[in-house]
């Protein structure tokens, strides 16, 4: 593939978790543009399929210095160790069901190819894949709202968040068409980027300088200097990734003023964040 | 050849050896493959030409501009629409949820009539008939003010119509659920005046002083405050949230300060008091007040001294008159009221309390304050014809001034005060307090029509049901409320062709109408709905139709307004909760869950946390130390003086010591597993308490008892 | 009945008392094939399984039985290519041990997929940086490698026997075994080593990630070096289980007490590699991921330093120093209680790999997953159990599998 290939988009989001007012909206316009099932009892939130999943947090603090922030989580699109396209999830997938689009830094699923081994959801530590326990079933009539644009799944399968893939391909056909190119950033924003109330999802590319995600964002190109697995690390002090020190790579990344927010994003050791607090954007920023 | 046993034998072998080298197993392998994908119960969506149109959602009083994406004739997704003068873009998840509601099975998928227990079938001539039959008995006997009707609000073509059709039949007892605009109006009636509402400017504002107002819990058009919210960020302006739950819009403010329930008209007048006695207050605006300034400041100077008001609400002294001197030396301060959504009960002490702040500090009808004006009227129906009956029953007082005190009146009467009541768009078998009480009245009450969509409780109630389109499929006026500083009227437009055999619910009051005589059929002299809104839109028609939405006010309203503090300084007593358990259930409001007409659809349900609903129960939020021992999930029976339901246990500290919090919205009972039998209905817990001076049911919540199941 | 069938010179018990006996066990066997049939009817909602719990019950079995089924190939390894000759008087039955364990292994994965009818993906449209992909080939390479070292024993049935071309077919076999035995060797080698690596290489996985040589974590080499310890470990059990059940005496002490020795020096061995990995683990590599090592044994009601303390020391150490002593590896009684402990150790070490890795949280605000199997999830992992017990029965009963049997069983009489 054209891993060379400065053209080479990079798709990514950042969040801002004190926008976020955990209203599900993301979720919903997930669910309703991707054609997700829902079944009757859906209060086990480890089995309910979900690619866009709204975590809680709170400070652990007691009453009242209680605080709560909302985490959306949509799949984080790893560009895995060294940002070269191995995912979690990507490279352990025995039949290449899920592969690394190198072009546009998406993470795919096929559905049509998944033998539901679910290897790759034991490897995604953000529990960002879901499987179809039960065949997907729409309450009579109610299956003429399902768009053409995303097959729906059949039993035994992982699905996950596409980057919502379909407007993608849309803008760029549209693009082709026109005679363009290339896509504009409004062209292709996600589902859920577009519903959020809020405003707290911001989409595009990161490898333009022109998006608003590379404004927020800055990501160093350079490897970590503490970690040549960590690339792509956010020169905002403010702005972080969850479990960045694993060396997955997400091209999710979260904004939050909050201190106690940015440091519920990775796992530190005894007094190992306040030495970072204070420089957590890259190292070669320092 | 003789076939022996060893033939056969290397016979059989060498048929299975054939048949494994030749390519038909393969091709039955790949053939199965295949076939898993394409099992023929997975639906596979028909593809087509996209399309978008616009319409307005109307499914909460927000109002937002929608976006619906086709594919043919086919609705496939709702959007927010961008450049929507109240949304700009975003949608809250149950106007995204729209088309479940559209192609819910548990629609009303035509007429019914009950029939002892069972509902069957009917056209809609023969419902018509018996609609328009059964009133004009009614009328014929002389007593059309036995006519009554409930609908979701005062504004709009189709509330419009319904008044018009009790006006012109003869009764007063036309009502309302009570809604955040009806105590907007309410409190704007008690202060400046009838026929006034209230806006509050949180895009410019600069320090937002909220007491319990869910700025991000559905309160108001929730999409326009998710969006004041989040320029908040921007703008630097402060939100301080008064509420003894940490719930989102306290999360997510800038301070939070936990109130004991029920205090917080106190904690507002304390706070008057802090700026009066610091003379932080505006002078040219409290010379202008009327009905009694002196009183009211000799009244909270000596009735609502610092100690007092800290004991009172359990908030520190320096609290109180740090918040009172921040909010009256903000540039543009504005305090908002209503708590939770602003539909639930509410006392009108502790509203016009709150809103006695923004008189204080002169912020009425400035930049990032309180806009005080004349509720915007656009529509102008003909003159209504009025014969003598209906003149005579029209002039009858009403029978109670709110919609949960009719049901008491009919429950108290051993006659039949009420011959026959038309419900549309609202659900008080649900969503009123006591619905044991309430479901009761309705089994008073000979003759009961639901114009609705869904088999809600309220429908399972009736006689009839005349089903009506759902908002995709009808055209309507949106008129915007909900405390917004604009005013704006959308048009929802039908996009789709109605799925069942429902009507338009305003084509169905033509029909009826035209089926009596009298004064009613000569004030329906339109042909259609159609017809009907676009006379009475009249000038505003060209553009509504043409953009989708007509701006009736924006801005700083340049109008004057007079303040009238009389109701506050009589020192109206404050609500008390009713029972003696030592705990208090309130209710919490949630985005996720809407607690009035509408219930959730199975996207929003799937959305609501586990620590609201796990299975089909409740799950019930406490402090840590209010649970005794007990642990997260643990069964416990919550009994309160109104009823008794089985529930689980969340601990949290984001939650008052002594308090029950339980999520409104849950626990419907009709048929639709998506959706129903889940969790308890928190209305079946909670009574009414009457506040003494405004009559509202201003119940906050009820004392309760926790024990282990 | 069956008595031409029976080997000759060798005692069985009546027909019908094995009828019954294999009846009892096929009731269990039947029960495992319906809950089978549900799940591939019904789908994997029969299970309990989850979205955070994609690996259970049976995958754990899937890995058990490997391990332990690691007999066959490093006794084929001892046997064929370093010529230890004593292990010719129990190979048989490691091989058919192996055989049941493989196959038992293929059905568990043709069950636990969501989609079995695709299941030749793995194949078809491989993926060469999976592990997985790695175990599918050599686990079914390795399982008909096991299936052409099962045959010559089959052919050797009194029946078979008498016709020439099996007779001959089953003596040039044994004769070109050491060309299959190398293969399957490697191959095992190779499987044993990736089913290791499956866990190693999640390195979104904190409590499963190990570093290692090249593209393989640490954990593929523990895996194949725990499969060789502990697998001739259940192929002794399973032969002191026989001789049990039959009343006989099977293999003579000086093969057990071999293979108990190079199995003690096999464990002694893997158990401090798997020391110092741990340690390194637990030193370096965990807390360089923002993680002490206690957060993987506490906060949850099952998983503590319990389970760390049994793989190791109790079920690791303690084994392998019985089976490397001769007094205590003679004593019959300890070195039962060895092999027992290894067993059980090499098992609990796949459940950790396996289970463990799935119930501990890495998001910092996500919580521990626990969960308990369904029956049917129980039944289609007792199935091959009891389908090994049939497998078993039948071939002691019909094939000559141990060659010792006659000579040590020569006083008691003869009933034919
Ligand atoms: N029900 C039903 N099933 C069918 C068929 C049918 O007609 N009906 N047709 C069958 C046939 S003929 C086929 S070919 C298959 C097709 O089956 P699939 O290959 O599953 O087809 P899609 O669902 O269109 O796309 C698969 C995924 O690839 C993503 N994707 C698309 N382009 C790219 C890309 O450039 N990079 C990356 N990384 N991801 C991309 C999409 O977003 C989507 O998630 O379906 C088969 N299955
Ligand atoms: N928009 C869009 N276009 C696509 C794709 C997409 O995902 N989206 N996918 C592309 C791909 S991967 C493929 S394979 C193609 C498939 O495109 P097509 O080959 O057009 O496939 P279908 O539309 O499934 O069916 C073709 C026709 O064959 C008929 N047919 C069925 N069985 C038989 C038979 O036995 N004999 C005869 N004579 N006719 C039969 C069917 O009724 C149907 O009318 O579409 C491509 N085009
Ligand atoms: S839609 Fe926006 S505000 Fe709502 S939960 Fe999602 S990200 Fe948060
Ligand atoms: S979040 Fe999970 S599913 Fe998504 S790319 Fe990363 S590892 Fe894969
Ligand atoms: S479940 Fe599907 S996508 Fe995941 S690893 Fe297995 S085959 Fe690949
Ligand atoms: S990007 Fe698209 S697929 Fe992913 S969570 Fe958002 S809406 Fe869902
Ligand atoms: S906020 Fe109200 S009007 Fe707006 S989309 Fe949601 S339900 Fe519809």
């Amino acid at each position: 593939m054209n891993k060379e290939n400065i053209k080479a988009h990079k798709f990514g989001m950042v969040i801002d978790l004190d926008k976020c007012t955990g209203c599900g909206s993301c979720m919903v316009s997930c669910m309703s543009e991707n054609n997700v099932p829902f079944k009757e009892d859906e209060s086990n939130k480890k089995d309910s399929i979900t690619w866009m999943r709204v975590y809680k947090l709170t400070n652990g603090k007691s009453f009242p210095d209680t605080e709560i922030v909302y985490l959306p989580r949509p799949c984080q699109h790893c560009g895995g160790k060294g940002d070269h396209g191995h995912s979690p999830c990507v490279s352990v997938c025995p039949a290449t069901a899920t592969d690394y689009g190198y072009d546009t830094g998406i993470v795919s699923q096929i559905y049509t190819r998944c033998f539901g081994c679910r290897y790759c959801m034991g490897a995604c530590p953000y529990h960002a894949r879901y499987f179809n326990w039960w065949d997907p079933k729409w309450p009579e009539g109610m299956e003429k709202y399902l768009s053409p644009n995303v097959s729906p799944r059949m039993r035994g399968v992982v699905e996950k968040c596409s980057f919502c893939y379909h407007r993608y391909q849309a803008a760029r056909d549209k693009a082709y068409y026109d005679g363009r190119e290339d896509i504009e950033e409004n062209e292709y924003q996600t589902a859920c980027t577009t519903a959020c109330p809020a405003g707290a999802i911001v989409f595009g590319d990161l490898n333009n300088p022109a998006h608003r995600v590379h404004e927020i964002v800055k990501p160093d190109p350079h490897p970590a200097s503490n970690n040549p697995n960590v690339v792509g690390k956010s020169r905002n002090p403010n702005v972080f990734r969850l479990l960045e020190r694993l060396g997955t790579n997400p091209k999710v990344y979260y904004l939050s003023e909050r201190e106690w927010v940015r440091k519920a994003g990775d796992n530190y050791l005894e007094g190992e964040w306040d030495k970072i607090k204070n420089h957590h954007g890259s190292e070669s920023h320092g | 050849m003789k076939v022996d046993r060893r033939s056969f034998l290397g016979l059989g072998l060498g048929a299975v050896a054939g048949f494994s080298v030749s390519p038909v197993l393969l091709k039955l392998t790949d053939d199965s493959s295949i076939w898993t994908q394409n099992w023929p119960w997975t639906p596979v969506p028909v593809d087509g030409e996209v399309m978008y149109e616009s319409s307005v959602c109307s499914l909460c009083p927000g109002s937002c501009g929608i976006s619906i994406r086709k594919i043919d004739d086919r609705p496939v997704k709702i959007e927010g629409l961008t450049e929507y003068p109240i949304n700009d873009g975003g949608a809250c998840l149950h106007g995204i949820s729209g088309l479940q509601y559209l192609y819910d099975p548990s629609r009303v998928k035509t007429p019914l009539k009950k029939n002892g227990d069972k509902f069957e079938e009917i056209s809609w001539e023969e419902a018509v008939s018996l609609v328009s039959g059964k009133l004009a008995d009614i009328r014929n006997a002389g007593t059309p003010e036995k006519l009554a009707c409930i609908t979701d609000k005062n504004t709009g073509s189709v509330s419009g119509l319904f008044k018009r059709l009790l006006k012109t039949f003869g009764s007063p007892n036309f009502y309302i659920m009570p809604s955040l605009e009806s105590y907007l109006e309410l409190t704007a009636a008690s202060l400046h005046g009838k026929g006034t509402t209230i806006g509050f400017d949180l895009d410019n504002s600069d320090f937002i002083l909220s007491f319990g107002a869910g700025i991000i819990e559905g309160w108001g058009s929730p999409v326009a405050c998710f969006k004041a919210n989040a320029s908040r960020k921007e703008r630097g302006a402060t939100l301080c949230q008064i509420e003894p739950r940490l719930s989102n819009t306290a999360a997510n403010a800038d301070r939070w300060v936990p109130v004991k329930p029920g205090t917080e008209a106190d904690l507002a007048l304390g706070m008057c008091a802090v700026i009066l006695k610091n003379n932080l207050f505006n002078a040219a605006a409290a010379a202008g007040f009327k009905g009694g300034f002196n009183k009211l400041t000799a009244l909270l100077q000596n009735d609502y001294p610092l100690s007092k008001i800290s004991e009172i609400t359990g908030i520190k002294e320096a609290d109180i008159e740090d918040i009172a001197t921040q909010f009256a030396k903000a540039k543009m301060p504005v305090a908002v009221f209503g708590k939770g959504r602003g539909d639930g009960s509410q006392s009108l002490k502790e509203l016009v309390a709150v809103h006695t702040l923004n008189c204080l500090v002169g912020n009425i009808n400035k930049e990032g304050g309180a806009f005080v004006q004349p509720v915007k009227e656009y529509l102008e129906f003909p003159e209504e014809t009025m014969d003598d009956i209906a003149d005579k029953g029209f002039a009858q007082a009403k029978l109670s001034l709110y919609v949960h005190d009719l049901f008491d009146k009919v429950n108290a009467s051993s006659q039949p005060v009420v011959e026959a009541l038309l419900v549309y768009q609202s659900n008080p078998c649900y969503s009123l307090h006591d619905t044991k009480a309430v479901k009761q009245a309705f089994g008073k009450i000979p003759f009961v029509v639901s114009f609705s969509s869904f088999m809600d409780e309220t429908a399972k109630e009736a006689d009839i049901i005349l089903p009506v389109h759902t908002f995709i499929e009808r055209l309507e006026d949106i008129p915007s409320g909900a405390g917004l500083s604009k005013a704006v009227v959308g048009l929802s437009k039908p996009v789709v062709k109605p799925v069942f055999n429902t009507k338009h619910p305003g084509d169905i009051l033509i029909l009826i109408a035209k089926a009596m005589d009298g004064s009613v059929a000569q004030s329906f002299e339109w042909e259609t709905f159609d017809e009907c809104l676009e006379t009475a839109a009249g000038d505003t028609w060209g553009d509504l139709s043409e953009n989708g939405y007509v701006i009736l006010s924006e801005g700083v309203p340049k109008i004057p307004h007079e303040i009238d503090i009389s109701f506050l300084s009589k020192a109206p007593d404050s609500v008390q909760p009713t029972g003696d358990g030592d705990l208090l259930l309130i209710p919490i409001d949630n985005m996720r869950l809407p607690s009035a007409a509408q219930a959730a659809s199975p996207f929003a349900v799937k959305t609501v946390s586990d620590e609201e609903l796990k299975g089909k129960d409740t799950v019930v939020e406490i402090n840590p130390k209010t649970a005794k021992g007990l642990k997260n999930y643990d069964r416990v029976t919550l009994t309160t003086p109104v009823g008794t339901a089985k529930v689980m246990i969340h601990l949290s500290e984001g939650i008052m010591p002594g308090l029950v919090g339980m999520a409104k919205g849950l626990g419907h009972s009709f048929d639709n597993k998506y959706v129903s039998n889940k969790g308890v209905n928190i209305n079946e817990l909670i009574g009414p308490v009457i506040e003494s001076g405004s009559g509202l049911d201003a119940a906050f919540g009820i004392k309760a008892k926790i024990s282990k199941a | 009945m069956d008595s031409a069938l029976i080997p000759e010179g060798a005692n069985r018990c009546s027909f019908p008392k094995f009828a019954v006996g294999i009846a009892i066990v096929g009731a269990v066997v039947l029960w495992g094939v319906y809950a089978m049939g549900l799940i591939w009817w019904k789908g994997l909602n029969q299970t309990n399984m989850n979205d955070y719990y994609g690996f259970a019950l049976w995958i754990w079995a899937d890995l058990a039985v490997i391990a332990v089924g690691g007999g066959a190939f490093f006794t084929g390894l001892l046997k064929y290519i370093f010529k230890v000759d004593e292990l010719k008087n129990i190979i048989n039955f490691a091989v058919i041990i192996g055989f049941i364990c493989y196959s038992s292994a293929l059905l568990i994965l043709a069950i636990d997929i969501g989609q079995p009818l695709r299941g030749w993906f793995i194949f078809w449209h491989a993926n060469v940086h999976s592990m997985l992909t790695e175990v599918a080939f050599c686990l079914s390479c390795y399982f008909a490698v096991l299936t052409i070292e099962f045959i010559p024993n089959i052919l050797e049935n009194r029946q078979a026997n008498k016709v020439p071309f099996f007779h001959h077919l089953a003596h040039n076999m044994h004769g070109v075994m050491a060309v299959f035995a190398a293969t399957g060797a490697f191959l095992s080698f190779f499987h044993q080593g990736s089913l290791g690596g499956v866990a190693g290489v999640m390195y979104g996985r904190p409590f499963a990630v190990r570093e290692g040589l090249l593209i393989w974590p640490w954990t593929f080499f523990l895996f194949t070096w725990s499969a060789a310890a502990f697998g001739p470990c259940f192929t002794l059990l399973v032969t002191r289980i026989t001789e049990a059940v039959t009343g006989k005496k099977l293999v003579k002490d000086n093969v057990v007490h071999l293979l108990s020795k190079i199995s003690g020096w096999m464990i002694i061995t893997y158990i401090i590699a798997k020391i110092i990995d741990t340690i390194y683990w637990a030193t370096v590599t965990v807390p360089g991921l923002g993680f002490n090592i206690s957060h993987f044994y506490s906060n949850n009601g099952f998983y503590g330093y319990w389970i760390l303390v049994t793989e190791i020391l109790v079920c690791g150490v303690i084994p392998g120093l019985i089976l490397i002593m001769k007094s205590t590896r003679e004593n019959p009684t300890l070195r039962l209680i060895a092999i027992v402990l290894g067993v059980i150790g090499v098992c609990l070490n796949r459940w950790v790999m396996v289970l463990q890795i799935m119930a501990i949280p890495v998001l910092s605000f996500d919580t521990w997953a626990l969960y308990v199997p369904s029956w049917q999830e129980v039944a289609t992992t007792v199935l091959p159990v009891a389908y090994g017990i049939i497998l078993i029965a039948v071939t002691y009963r019909y094939l000559p599998v141990f060659p010792q049997e006659k000579e040590l069983n020569r006083t008691k009489p003869v009933t034919e």
